[in-house]
């Protein structure tokens, strides 16, 4: 767990990545994730999220196609990496065991 | 064609982001992150657009580009600008450290320079400001304007500030954009406050001043103005009768007539009113009081005139819309008043530039700021004068001293360094020194000129560090000094080939054309102030001595309130064996006089009008050219007029027969006077005034309010003394009024000395700066030459020798500065002279001679300065030195 640090944001950026696929690129991403946590969200903190990520061996990324309303610009989809879904498995599992440790007095009260 | 227009339309409907943040997102974002990014913003752009307005989608644009700029997505920008320029830069504030203190003289006299410039260049600074800042503290100075008139009254449009009486209230009940009216109507009277009377000006004005001007009061409330028993003071008169106390609720008696009296009560003291102001007051009280000070003082005449009608409008546009109605009261006016007095139309001057318009402007409460604005062009002359010398100084002391350079410039140039990195290096270390100058300038300025050129003008800049557009003017000095000292020696210096430098076979600095010229220049200009400081102090004393064109040193005269006051004075100081004339008259030379319309054929001419009797002449000593005085019998010359030469000179070209005036004919309000005598011109103002037409009329004696008296040579204080006393005896309760004729104009001569002090101190800085620059470029020159000097004095060389081979490249340069530069000075300070005063001395050759001779004098002790150091030094120190 040591060198796998990841951010409860990033977190949530890599499991939409995962979850979009092939249509994993920053506008699908922070709308997918938009609307999950209803909440607006900034392009520059996807992003960030994104190139730290692929720093860290998350991610890994290719140019997609370019459209017209990009400007003519290339889209950048990504995709997780086996050791991203190493990690968020690994993550998974602690929660689960942890949820599993509570007593089932502290879940009444929560 | 039609493909042409479709695409068209579709490039039109097509939106793009807004295009400044896109640059900043290209900048500073990394490169191979911009295409993703750039197309990911465009689309959530695309969407939003199609969402929101245009506008709100740009918004939102620009919002997301500014969070987008942070560290993990953002270029490093220390890695572009290359952060190693920092050690660079490091290394030449240490080297222009190091050389500054290695060089104390050069470092001295090139910071001295800079720095006494500077501190000019902020007296500059702050007397403009005063000068800009006058009346600009009333909030309401762009919608409150005076009411002016223009009237033709002798061939020219003549502005005026007064206006009819009842116009202030006439244009309040017409105009809707009127929103408010206040007339200022200024009175002298006598004031009493417990034991104490003075003569004092008040005015009455409207409630609605204090809602129009910004004038703060310390104590009481502006709004008791409107209570008719109230009385408003300045803190000025509030110190002078009640001391620091608060003195609200205190009373004041004002004497308007002998017998007519009324007490106030204090309500209000206005706080210190800000130096530059175009008009303030000292006793404000409410308009009606007029009709108690003055029983007769019609409201609704329109024959007669208030001092001042200000009014406020809601708008600045709305002032042409009453201006454009304003025919129907020129009407009004001309037909109540004669046609002499005719006006052409009504003008409203805005209160916000009211100071710069009321040069022009007769018989207006306000003060002018023109001589001011002449100041501050001297000023900015001598501010670029001082500039130019000190920067001159430092760009010949820059070149010599290069040379001492040149082995570090040939290193740095040969480990990598482009000419352009030692052009900004040499600038760098300039920027470094002006800043030094910078600081001690602002000193000097604020601590030594400021204070010594307020002093000497009695009056305070308020001059203050907690003002942005100063420190933008200082640092404008700082780079504009900088770069202008400093890019000629840059480019000189930087030039050199490094294999040269370091062969040394570059000849450098001491035979720089550069170097002599500036020099010379420097010479110049020394020699032009040095000329402006000689004259000046020549001008004032001449001023001083300049005749009055009248005998002002044995008259003496006392104001009265009426003729009883004048029967009395008059009959007891005849009996004083002392005086030997008594004179009565309505107006007096330099403290009163009205104007008349004198009435020609095909003509009218306005004079400049005194009402004497037939004793003022002898009393006063106005010296008669032709014709007679007046006869000396009671009522005798009623229908006579005597006039100044001036105006005859003036109507001899304008009409024939003039040449011979005595016995023509003019017509004065409808009456016909006949010229029996004229008087030789003389000075009835000071003499930044110029002389203006004059005609005498015999004055009613019941219009007496001036006693004048001539005294025996050498009895003028003597009498004075009586005379005072005299009156205190009469009148008690009636301050004296009157002063020796030579004291009418008090502060005249210490003006007129003020004027050579300033310009003695300019040139004292000039000449210093002038000199040092001289004396430090010869120090390099000689210093460089040590070994030759004393090799040359081993020989056998005297000090004969030695002088003139040390000053040999100098003397063309100081003959040739002295050749040029005294025919400068002269026929500049001559129009100088010209443009500053209406009268001036008859300008000779004797004050550029002296300037010139002053300026050797200076030259040749720095001269030999340096020859004796030289002379003085040993042989055997200078060649062992290695």
């Amino acid at each position: 767990m040591k060198k796998t640090k990841l951010g409860e944001f990033e977190e949530l950026v890599l499991l939409t990545v995962a979850a979009l696929q092939q249509d994993a690129y920053g506008v699908e991403i922070k709308r997918e994730l938009e609307e999950r946590l209803k909440d607006k969200l900034s392009v520059g903190s996807i992003q960030s999220a994104l190139k730290r990520m692929e720093e860290k061996g998350f991610l890994t990324s290719m140019f997609g196609d370019a459209t017209k309303k990009r400007g003519g610009k290339r889209k950048r989809i990504y995709s997780t990496t086996s050791h991203a879904h190493k990690v968020l498995a690994e993550m998974k599992d602690i929660r689960a065991g942890l949820w599993e440790s509570m007593p089932k007095l502290a879940l009444q009260f929560s | 064609m039609k493909s042409l227009l479709t695409n068209n339309s579709e490039l039109s409907t097509m939106c793009h982001p807004p295009q400044w943040p896109v640059k900043i997102l290209r900048f500073f974002v990394k490169k191979e992150y911009l295409e993703e990014i750039e197309g990911d913003m465009e689309e959530i752009f695309q969407d939003n657009v199609a969402r929101f307005s245009i506008h709100k989608a740009k918004r939102i644009y620009t919002w997301e580009m500014v969070k987008l700029l942070r560290p993990s997505l953002v270029k490093n920008l220390s890695a572009i600008q290359h952060i190693n320029q920092y050690a660079m830069f490091n290394n030449y504030f240490k080297i222009s450290i190091r050389g500054l203190m290695k060089n104390p003289l050069n470092s001295f006299i090139n910071i001295f320079g800079l720095s006494a410039a500077i501190g000019i260049c902020i007296l500059l600074y702050a007397f403009a400001q005063y000068t800009f800042r006058t009346d600009q503290f009333h909030e309401n100075k762009n919608v409150v304007y005076l009411a002016t008139f223009f009237a033709n009254r002798d061939g020219t449009e003549q502005q005026y500030g007064i206006t009819p009486r009842p116009l202030g209230e006439m244009l309040k009940e017409d105009f809707a954009q009127v929103k408010k009216m206040c007339r200022i109507q200024n009175r002298n009277v006598v004031v009493k406050q417990e034991a104490n009377v003075f003569h004092e000006r008040i005015s009455y004005t409207d409630a609605a001043f204090f809602e129009m001007f910004t004038f703060p009061l310390k104590w009481g409330t502006s709004g008791s103005l409107q209570d008719i028993n109230s009385i408003i003071l300045s803190e000025e008169m509030s110190i002078k009768y009640f001391g620091d106390e608060n003195p609200i609720g205190q009373n004041i008696q004002l004497n308007f007539e002998k017998e007519r009296t009324k007490v106030f009560k204090v309500t209000g003291v206005a706080k210190k009113f800000p130096e530059s102001r175009s008009f303030d007051f000292k006793f404000l009280l409410h308009f009606d009081n007029l009709k108690i000070a003055e029983p007769d003082y019609d409201f609704q005449d329109w024959t007669e005139p208030v001092n001042a009608t200000f009014i406020q409008v809601g708008q600045p546009s709305d002032i042409v819309a009453i201006a454009a109605r304003m025919e129907k009261y020129k009407t009004i006016q001309n037909r109540a008043i004669k046609n002499d007095w005719a006006i052409s139309s009504f003008v409203f001057e805005p209160l916000v530039t009211l100071h710069q318009h009321a040069e022009n402007m007769k018989e207006d409460i306000t003060g002018s700021s023109a001589s001011d604005y002449k100041s501050i062009i001297f000023l900015s002359v001598i501010s670029l004068f001082m500039m130019t010398l000190a920067c001159f100084n430092y760009i010949n002391i820059a070149i010599v001293s290069a040379a001492k350079r040149l082995k570090e410039i040939g290193v740095r140039k040969s480990i990598g360094a482009s000419r352009k990195t030692v052009i900004v290096q040499f600038l760098s270390e300039n920027i470094v020194i002006t800043f030094f100058a910078l600081i001690m300038g602002v000193l000097l300025g604020r601590f030594v000129i400021i204070p010594w050129f307020e002093q000497m003008n009695y009056f305070s800049t308020e001059f203050t560090f907690n003002d942005r557009t100063l420190w933008m003017y200082l640092l404008a000095i700082l780079l504009f000094t900088a770069i202008a000292s400093g890019i000629y020696p840059a480019f000189y210096i930087s030039r050199f080939q490094v294999v040269n430098i370091l062969k040394g076979s570059v000849q450098f600095g001491k035979k720089n054309p550069i170097t002599k010229l500036f020099l010379t220049f420097q010479l110049i200009l020394a020699c032009i102030l040095m000329t402006s400081a000689v004259m000046f102090t020549q001008n004032s004393a001449y001023m001083v001595k300049r005749p009055w064109g009248y005998n002002k040193a044995e008259a003496i005269y006392a104001a009265v309130p009426d003729q009883l006051a004048y029967d009395q004075l008059g009959a007891v100081m005849a009996q004083d064996p002392n005086v030997i004339s008594i004179s009565g008259s309505k107006h007096h030379i330099a403290k009163s006089n009205t104007t008349a319309v004198v009435h020609l054929p095909e003509r009218e001419y306005e004079v400049d009008q005194l009402s004497v009797d037939a004793h003022y002449f002898e009393t006063l000593g106005i010296e008669l050219a032709a014709g007679r005085i007046f006869n000396k019998q009671e009522n005798g010359d009623k229908q006579a007029i005597i006039v100044n030469e001036f105006l005859v000179k003036n109507l001899s070209q304008l009409l024939p027969g003039w040449e011979q005036p005595i016995g023509q004919q003019v017509e004065i309000d409808s009456i016909r006077f006949e010229v029996v005598g004229v008087v030789k011109d003389f000075h009835s103002s000071n003499f930044f005034k110029p002389i203006r037409p004059l005609i005498f009329k015999v004055a009613n004696k019941e219009d007496y309010r001036y006693l004048s008296l001539k005294a025996a040579e050498g009895t003028e204080i003597k009498t004075y003394k009586a005379l005072q006393a005299e009156w205190a005896k009469l009148y008690p309760q009636i301050p004296f009024q009157g002063s020796l004729q030579e004291d009418v104009w008090g502060d005249y001569y210490s003006q007129m000395s003020t004027h050579g002090k300033f310009w003695r101190g300019i040139a004292l800085i000039a000449v210093l700066l002038a000199s040092l620059g001289l004396y430090g470029l010869m120090t390099l020159n000689v210093t460089g030459r040590v070994k030759e000097f004393s090799i040359r004095k081993v020989m056998g060389a005297n000090t004969k020798n030695i002088a003139l081979n040390v000053t040999k490249q100098y003397w063309i340069l100081f003959i040739a500065a002295l050749v040029i530069g005294a025919p400068i000075s002269f026929v500049l300070l001559k129009f100088v002279l010209e443009f500053a005063y209406e009268y001036h001395m008859p300008i000779d050759y004797s004050g550029t001679i002296i300037a010139v001779a002053l300026l050797i004098v200076v030259v040749l002790t720095t001269v030999s300065l340096q020859i004796r150091k030289v002379s003085k030094s040993n042989p055997v120190e200078g060649l062992k030195m290695e």
